[in-house]
């Protein structure tokens, strides 16, 4: 007798969770945007799909990066010049550039569907294309919570929901994870270096800003908002970061340059290469990438 | 020129490269910018001063004595004021075949030689177009044909750049505005070389500028073949532009002001005009690039902005005054 009751309670415990969890998930507003195939693009354009596309024509690096990791890759008929990830984008024809791309060669491709980067540039192409009956969806993905969004739209829009949640799901567990290994220790203040002549760096609004920041990290110029910002050589060393992070080719022209000399950073020879096959894209490897720079950042923090 | 003057020249070299060196984002008092110098005192000044501002200071002083001491002489050869490599389009073929050149892997040291021969090629272009309005050319004309040259070779870098990424592009068009803030004593040692040639070979010739100067007519009748000085003139001119292109990208004007303000100060002949002419373009430059990184910190300004900025407004009074 005493037994039943108390497998009812918990039964009904259940349930009222169960409930709960239903009733909170279906308001959350994240998925409520995911759920519906109607949206607006970042262009304010309404996006609405009867059927998943055939023929997809993607002219950001990101997105043709994330269409191979939902499954959509083999429905690629056209990529920008610049679009080298995953190894298999290669076999995709390449149509030029992603700003202000070439609109015959687009239209050449026969797409259902054409994938821009929004930015100013592209607003003309986008009301080309829709005027040459082209359904075209402008994403800008300059950030992480952008990445996440555009990746269920995407999901959303060739008809591969599931894994689109999971790619969005994986690569936040290891953001989260990363950022859990380095919550509490010192941060270590960065520069780093994107361009050369002129020097560029990265401001606040670049998403690897956000990844310096979750590898334990500070960016030392992070009170600028743009993205990629022109700075001095002198200027850094007035603000003499912890270490460099360079790509591949960079390191060993720093190690050398007399000029470089001046940042203390350098001549301690802390200057570190980060992996570019995962960092510098805004797309599906960016946990790899806080994994890379935390490595680099805080030895032993990650394994 | 009477000689307070070019001591007054000197010590206002001598007072805008000390500001150069003490003015940045981190100011240092003359004590200790004397420190630093000396390698003393605190390490950070000591290193951003010797390794940073020192070849930047110098570079920026040998760009404006090539460029004026070029103006100098293309004015002087043509009788034309508003003569100046920028304008000519000069520069603009300079910058091709650097670019050209740095497309091919050339080395830094050969790559004056590669803008040198761009720069010959349009030259003998703006003259040859000139040449059909007289032997030196109406100064409109050639202005007209130089400024078209120029377009010219915009456009052809425009087409190198056409399929490279963004980031190369941004470069590209950074280096066309002029900069040195890449300046490192190899630059400097070898820009050094370049305008220590060509500015003695212009003093050496100045003689022949100053007889060009009373009409091609009284020139040959005084012994001078008017043709092969212009040319060996053109020479010079066009490969001391050449240098400073391949150091400093194109910085427009300063070869047209600084022979204006040589004269203002009472340089007559060639000879003193080329070397008031080294002297004035180096204070202008140096005070040019002290404004283009300390206006907009943390980041900086094209060095040819500010050239052009204040260039432009000199440029169009002079125009105003010839039309």
């Amino acid at each position: 007798m005493r037994r039943t009751l108390k497998s009812s309670r918990a039964l009904r415990v259940l349930v009222a969770i169960l409930l709960a969890s239903e009733g909170s998930g279906c308001k959350s507003p994240g998925r409520n945007d995911a759920d519906t195939t109607a949206f607006r693009d970042d262009f304010g354009s309404a996006i609405t799909f009867d059927t998943p596309p055939k023929r997809i024509v993607s002219l950001n690096p990101a997105t043709t990066e994330i269409l191979f990791a939902i499954g959509a890759g083999s429905r690629l008929v056209g990529r920008t010049h610049w679009d080298s990830w995953p190894d298999s984008a290669r076999f995709v024809p390449d149509i030029g550039d992603a700003l202000r791309p070439n609109i015959e060669a687009v239209l050449g491709a026969h797409p259902d569907v054409v994938i821009l980067y929004a930015s100013n540039d592209n607003q003309g192409v986008a009301d080309r294309l829709r005027s040459a009956g082209i359904q075209t969806v402008a994403l800008r993905i300059d950030s992480i919570a952008q990445f996440r969004r555009a990746t269920l739209h995407l999901g959303k829009i060739v008809g591969e929901d599931a894994r689109a949640r999971s790619v969005v799901d994986s690569v936040q567990l290891t953001l989260d994870a990363v950022r859990a290994a380095t919550a509490g220790l010192p941060q270590t203040s960065v520069f780093y270096h994107t361009w050369d002549s002129p020097l560029i760096t990265i401001g606040r609004n670049s998403f690897l800003n956000e990844l310096v920041v979750i590898a334990g990290g500070r960016n030392v110029y992070a009170d600028i908002a743009q993205a990629s910002p022109v700075v001095t050589l002198e200027d850094v060393v007035k603000r003499n970061p912890d270490v460099l992070l360079v790509g591949p080719h960079t390191a060993a022209s720093i190690l050398a340059s007399a000029q470089w000399q001046a940042v203390p950073a350098v001549r301690a020879k802390r200057v570190f290469v980060f992996d570019t096959n995962v960092v510098g894209r805004p797309s599906v490897t960016l946990g790899m990438a806080a994994v890379n720079i935390a490595g680099l950042l805080h030895p032993g923090a990650i394994r | 020129m009477r000689g307070s003057r070019w001591v007054a020249l000197v010590a206002l070299l001598a007072l805008a490269s000390i500001v150069a060196l003490a003015l940045g984002v981190i100011p240092l008092s003359p004590r200790a910018l004397w420190l630093a110098l000396n390698g003393d005192g605190d390490q950070t000044a000591a290193t951003i001063v010797r390794t940073l501002r020192l070849p930047r200071t110098l570079l920026a002083m040998l760009v404006g004595a090539g460029l004026g001491i070029s103006g100098a002489a293309l004015q002087g050869a043509l009788r034309n004021t508003l003569a100046e490599p920028y304008l000519l389009g000069v520069s603009g073929g300079a910058a091709v075949g650097a670019v050209l050149a740095v497309g091919a892997g050339v080395s830094i040291a050969l790559l004056p030689v590669a803008s040198f021969a761009g720069s010959a090629m349009a030259v003998a272009l703006t003259l040859y177009v000139a040449h059909a309005s007289g032997t030196r050319g109406d100064p409109r004309v050639l202005i007209m044909g130089g400024v078209v040259v120029g377009a010219f070779a915009n456009a052809a870098i425009m087409i190198l750049l056409a399929n490279q990424s963004a980031n190369t592009v941004r470069g590209a068009l950074w280096w066309m505005m002029g900069s040195v803030g890449d300046a490192t004593m190899g630059n400097v040692v070898v820009l050094a070389g370049y305008i220590a040639v060509g500015g003695a070979a212009l003093i050496v010739w100045a003689r022949e500028l100053d007889v060009l100067a009373l009409g091609d007519e009284a020139a040959a009748g005084l012994g001078v073949e008017v043709d092969r000085a212009m040319r060996r003139i053109f020479l010079a001119a066009s490969m001391l532009a050449a240098a400073t292109v391949a150091a400093a990208g194109l910085v427009g004007f300063v070869g047209l002001v600084v022979p204006h303000l040589a004269r203002m100060i009472g340089a007559r002949r060639h000879r003193p005009m080329i070397v008031a002419s080294a002297l004035v373009g180096a204070i202008l430059v140096v005070v040019a690039d002290v404004i283009a990184r300390t206006v907009l910190p943390p980041s900086e300004l094209p060095l040819g902005a500010v050239t052009a900025m204040l260039g432009v407004p000199f440029f169009l009074a002079r125009l105003r005054k010839i039309a």
